[in-house]
């Protein structure tokens, strides 16, 4: 090996100061390139000459690389250029980012612990796109014909469903912990230990966690307890789930609770686990009414809010209505408990489990529809555990841009991008799939730890989403009209969604995995594929896109919803939203938005139940909207510029309000978010006749 | 005139007497749609009927409004043909 003696210093990533050697760039192209010695060899004295000519005494190790990337591409060495290349940010970004809040996701606040998290998104995101996926797939997401949801945890899945009965029955025994817990024997800790699991499964989750029948399985533990003891173990559960700002990224644990009045078929006959994780020799279905007590007080605190009144954002409580609520006794007051709460805080989700249905409900509006071999899971619950892989969405709106209004090109564009979608699911899944094989020395040492003769993650099961952005959009420039509009525009919406639910099924058998579609979420996606359309398909975009293009604030209308600013009855909106649902398995939701109108519990359980009779929609909830005061701490119904309250009027308010399918300070939502919000049209008036109409 | 719309598909163990179905209505002139829910036209069109059985058969009058249902079952012939004429 030749030695150079360059009087040279170069600050290196391991934070020391080393003396230059030439050596160490052909040791690094022989070992993340494919590239041959002499070649490398070359390169590295070409760099060196040019360092030397420039007359510099330090150089960085990033700028070394970045000198040996210009001479890869003077070479023609792209493909060794891209496996050399450097991940990292300017340093103008992280200024930036340390100090102004990331507005990507609302759930994320503003600190260190945010900055850490971002920062270190931004980082896997890059290697997604050189590393996980290819290039096709990497650039069809950048130039925003599809989105790949959360790139920045691309070592882990999207989210996961399960229930309590995995911590009842194995206790609290996590890879590498420092201590490990028996099954709990009180409810307190049984609390404490769904709180740490739940924290401990966000660490290894991009997205929602959520849990199922919760008030159903905490039941064998309740008997005995007064009523004041429920509630407040009830308090204890709403508090800690909504106060875990702590865990990631300073992050709130988006977590779902889903619970039932009655219990649910496939629970009744179920052996029930009680304290110490052993088995009561009772069946749930003996539990009901524990079961019930809880759930009810669950609501009572829901109703009360938080220290100061306000709605809690998380846990979010998905209350399922199925055939058998109707016909399990209380039922009408506990809907009316429930519909109080809905109107009062709009916390309550109403999840519609029609027929023979039966699902676990998380994240925005995600579900896992139970199936045959699911319900058999159902007499050991530990064992149902459910998860999305990924979620990637397509931009409809820019198919139909390209398709101008040609029918076969509008469906073999749509076709040609859903397979582009599942090519994208197939590399993330080999990418889990590398880290799973690892097992429990490996990253995602949760996720295989096997307690039950089979690891956590139940990975031939998992889910692969694939989400709509912009149907209505799509449908405005193909037809002429929005889905609103036109029976026509809506059974033309219903071929399209028709038509990627029948590719489902036909990915489904060619490639033996699961793909669904979801309606996604899309809290920051509406806005990117907007403005990437607004930039690239413009004047025809700006004709369609929704929101204020003067402002920035656009967006395109999300998943299958109607036209969000549409003075639509919300009856006929929840009809025609709902049309759509059964072809979107893994989840829908329509959005009743409140406004500052105060419902009466009667007019919502009337809604309630209307939908749940003459409907297919999947699930509704209902949003009001409210300005908390900084200064004074009261909080009102409404969005005020400025505090209410006579003796007060601070300008230091926060407004809170529903974001795609969570509570959140409006503070933190991007700007396509704030558009929608403009635009929404809230149903106070409709509400308000169905009052006059009760009171009448 | 009424529309007799007929979905199915093409492995539901009822939906060949309902493809019979539609060939006798169409010699006896009733104007009549069927729907194959396998294509997404068919499968669009049956969501925004709500179909959850196969096959069912509908019929409508003029403003597309719902006279008649059959859902995961297949009338007689005559049964169509008396609603149809009737009207």
């Amino acid at each position: 090996m030749e030695t150079t003696d360059l009087n040279l210093f170069v600050r290196t990533s391991e934070e020391t100061i080393s003396d230059w050697n030439r050596e160490k760039i052909v040791d690094a192209l022989i070992r993340e390139t494919f590239i041959d010695l002499d070649t490398a060899t070359e390169i590295s004295k070409e760099v060196e000459g040019m360092i030397r000519k420039s007359g510099v005494k330090v150089v960085t190790a990033p700028l070394i690389r970045e000198l040996v990337n210009a001479k890869l591409i003077e070479k023609g060495l792209e493909d060794a250029r891209r496996k050399h290349t450097r991940l990292g940010m300017p340093i103008y970004d992280v200024d930036s980012l340390i100090l102004h809040p990331n507005k990507e996701n609302a759930n994320v606040p503003h600190g260190p612990e945010a900055t850490n998290l971002t920062l270190a998104e931004r980082i896997k995101k890059e290697y997604a796109l050189l590393s996980v996926f290819s290039l096709d797939v990497a650039d069809a997401h950048m130039n925003g014909d599809i989105h790949l949801h959360d790139l920045g945890f691309v070592d882990r899945p999207y989210c996961s469903g399960q229930s309590l009965e995995y911590i009842k029955k194995f206790g609290l025994n996590l890879p590498h912990s420092l201590s490990m817990a028996k099954p709990a024997k009180h409810p307190e800790v049984l609390l404490a230990h769904l709180i740490k699991f739940a924290a401990a499964l966000q660490s290894n989750f991009a997205g929602a966690i959520g849990w199922d029948a919760v008030n159903i399985f905490f039941a064998p533990y309740l008997e005995g307890m007064s009523d004041e003891e429920v509630k407040q173990l009830a308090q204890m559960l709403v508090f800690e789930f909504s106060q875990q700002a702590v865990a990631r990224g300073g992050q709130a644990i988006f977590s779902d609770i889903n619970l039932y009045w009655e219990v649910p078929k496939h629970f009744v006959d179920t052996p029930a686990i009680g304290p110490s994780g052993k088995f009561t020799g009772k069946t749930y279905g003996d539990y009901e009414k524990e079961a019930q007590r809880f759930v009810w007080k669950l609501f009572e605190v829901y109703k009360e809010g938080d220290g100061s009144g306000r709605p809690f954002f998380f846990p979010k409580p998905l209350v399922h209505i199925t055939e058998k609520f109707f016909k399990t006794e209380g039922n009408m007051d506990f809907l009316y408990h429930i519909c109080d709460v809905a109107a009062d805080k709009g916390n309550t989700y109403f999840v519609f489990d029609r027929g023979e249905t039966a699902k676990i409900s998380e994240c925005c509006r995600l579900s896992f529809k139970l199936e045959e071999k699911d319900l058999l899971d159902a007499k050991q619950p530990w064992r149902m555990r459910y998860c999305a892989l990924q979620n990637v969405s397509i931009n409809l709106p820019r198919i139909a841009y390209a398709a101008k209004k040609d029918d076969t090109k509008l469906f073999n564009l749509l076709g040609e991008r859903f397979l582009l979608a599942v090519k994208a699911h197939k590399q993330k899944r080999a990418f889990l799939e590398k880290l799973l094989s690892l097992g429990e020395n490996g990253p995602l040492s949760l996720l295989t730890m096997n307690r039950d003769g089979m690891p956590y993650l139940r990975f031939n099961r998992a889910s692969h989403l694939i989400g709509m952005v912009g149907l209505n959009e799509m449908v405005q420039v193909h037809t002429g009209e929005e889905l609103h509009e036109s029976k026509r525009a809506l059974k033309f919406g219903l071929k399209i969604i028709a038509h990627m639910k029948l590719l489902t099924e036909k990915m489904e058998k060619q490639e033996g995995i699961k793909v669904v579609l979801e309606q996604t979420p899309a809290e920051s996606t509406s806005y990117r594929f907007a403005k990437l359309d607004l930039h690239h398909f413009s004047p025809l975009s700006a004709r369609v896109i929704k929101g204020d293009i003067s402002t920035g604030e656009v967006y395109y209308t999300n998943s299958t919803h109607l036209n969000i600013k549409s003075h639509i009855n919300p009856i006929e909106r929840v009809t025609n939203e709902g049309i759509f649902h059964p072809l979107i398995e893994a989840g829908s939701i329509s959005h009743i938005w409140l406004g500052e109108s105060h419902p009466t519990k009667e007019a919502i359980a009337d809604f309630v139940l209307k939908t749940f009779k003459y409907t297919t929609n999947d699930q509704i909830a209902f949003s009001p909207e409210f300005t908390i005061c900084n200064r004074c701490g009261k909080t009102f119904r409404g969005l005020h510029e400025f505090c209410p309250s006579p003796t007060c009027h601070s300008y230091d308010v926060d407004g809170i309000t529903r974001i795609t399918g969570y509570f959140t300070k409006i503070s933190g939502w991007n700007k396509g978010k704030l558009g929608e919000l403009k635009d929404r049209y809230r149903n106070g008036e409709y509400f308000s006749k169905k009052m006059l109409v009760a009171n009448e | 005139m009424d529309t007799v719309k007929i979905f199915y598909k093409d492995d539901c163990p009822l939906c060949p007497s309902a493809k019979k179905l539609k060939d006798n209505l169409k010699q006896h002139m009733v104007n009549t749609l069927s729907y194959n829910v396998g294509t997404a036209e068919g499968l669009a069109e049956a969501t925004f009927y709500r179909v959850m059985a196969l096959p069912t058969i509908l019929i409508e009058d003029d403003g597309e409004n719902l006279v008649k249902e059959w859902r995961g079952t297949v009338p007689k012939i005559e049964e169509v043909l008396y609603i149809v004429n009737k009207r």
